[in-house]
């Protein structure tokens, strides 16, 4: 019993960390105020990939931000009447429900930025954040 | 079993040696107790029904005249104690109470010991009187703060695009 509350405490304070989600940017992937997990492990020996759902450090691992992954290191990404690009392609987003005619003019990504965004493109673009995050502000990959 | 107890002891007495060289200094202590009795003072002026004089010159206390805050995004930078008073003066907390709260503080104390730098991430969070629905909004934000008598202010807000 002692040994799987210490397996537990391990597991759920460094490996598996619990999330709740706030907001509505990640609809309808995911619904405000339900309970998820971060695996911390996920990016050990690969970097993330693109279409994964991170969690993004703010100061510290209190409060963070969660996105998909668009673009990867290196690329180029833009927004035009809401389409994403990648490269100057069209990026197939079957997780993407009512999108707003967001424009956003092309950045070519550093070797360690990536590019997030969240599912709901159906709000104004105002209040919805989304940008290129630094690989070290990612906590890990949003998991359940 | 003679050698395990020996790793543990030089391994405690590495961690013990390491937390008072790298642990937090009374300062480091003192400028998060003054970030805590900002966030209270702000949270205690938007429920507590005290006027806007009052709650000016409560808030103003945290700052250093010659304060210097930028919020990014495009807002347009604000200068001086005197202006951060006259829009504490303007906060109306009639349709929503708000909650500040600061996560993730870590501090920097100047060698001068006089100077700290901040980092945190301060939460606001909004409720509707009508609804009493919450939403919850967060930033992230580096702080210069400055020991005036004795008294740490803060001098220095800079937001922190977390995505650029």
């Amino acid at each position: 019993m002692l040994v799987l509350a210490a397996i537990s405490f391990i597991v759920f304070r460094w490996v598996l960390i619990p999330i709740r989600t706030e907001g509505s940017s990640m609809l309808p992937t995911y619904a405000p105020d339900k309970l998820h997990f971060v695996n911390r492990l996920s990016y050990g020996t690969t970097g993330p990939a693109r279409g994964d759902v991170v969690a993004i450090q703010m100061a510290g691992p209190h409060v963070l931000y969660v996105k998909r992954i668009i673009g990867l290191p290196g690329e180029r990404v833009a927004i035009a009447h809401g389409q994403v690009q990648i490269n100057g392609s069209p990026l197939s987003e079957p997780y993407v429900r009512h999108r707003r005619p967001w424009d956003f003019e092309e950045v070519t990504l550093g070797p360690r930025e990536y590019f997030v965004m969240g599912d709901n493109r159906g709000m104004s673009v105002g209040e919805h954040d989304f940008g290129r995050a630094q690989v070290d502000r990612i906590f890990g990959k949003v998991v359940f | 079993m003679r050698r395990i107890a020996a790793i543990v002891f030089v391994v405690v007495g590495l961690a013990l040696g390491a937390w008072f060289l790298l642990g937090p200094t009374d300062d480091g202590a003192l400028v998060r107790a003054r970030l805590r009795a900002f966030s209270d003072a702000v949270n205690r002026s938007t429920v507590d029904g005290s006027g806007p004089e009052a709650r000016s010159a409560q808030l103003g206390a945290f700052f250093a005249e010659d304060v210097d805050v930028d919020l990014g995004q495009g807002a347009a930078p604000i200068r001086g104690r005197d202006t951060v008073m006259g829009m504490a003066e303007r906060l109306q907390p009639r349709t929503a109470a708000f909650r500040l709260q600061f996560e993730d503080v870590s501090v920097a104390i100047a060698p001068s010991g006089q100077a700290a730098d901040v980092h945190l991430t301060a939460e606001f969070i909004r409720r509707s009187i009508t609804t009493g629905e919450e939403s919850l909004d967060a930033r992230e934000f580096t702080i210069g703060m400055r020991r005036v008598g004795g008294e740490w202010q803060i001098a220095r807000v800079t937001a922190v695009d977390t995505l650029k």
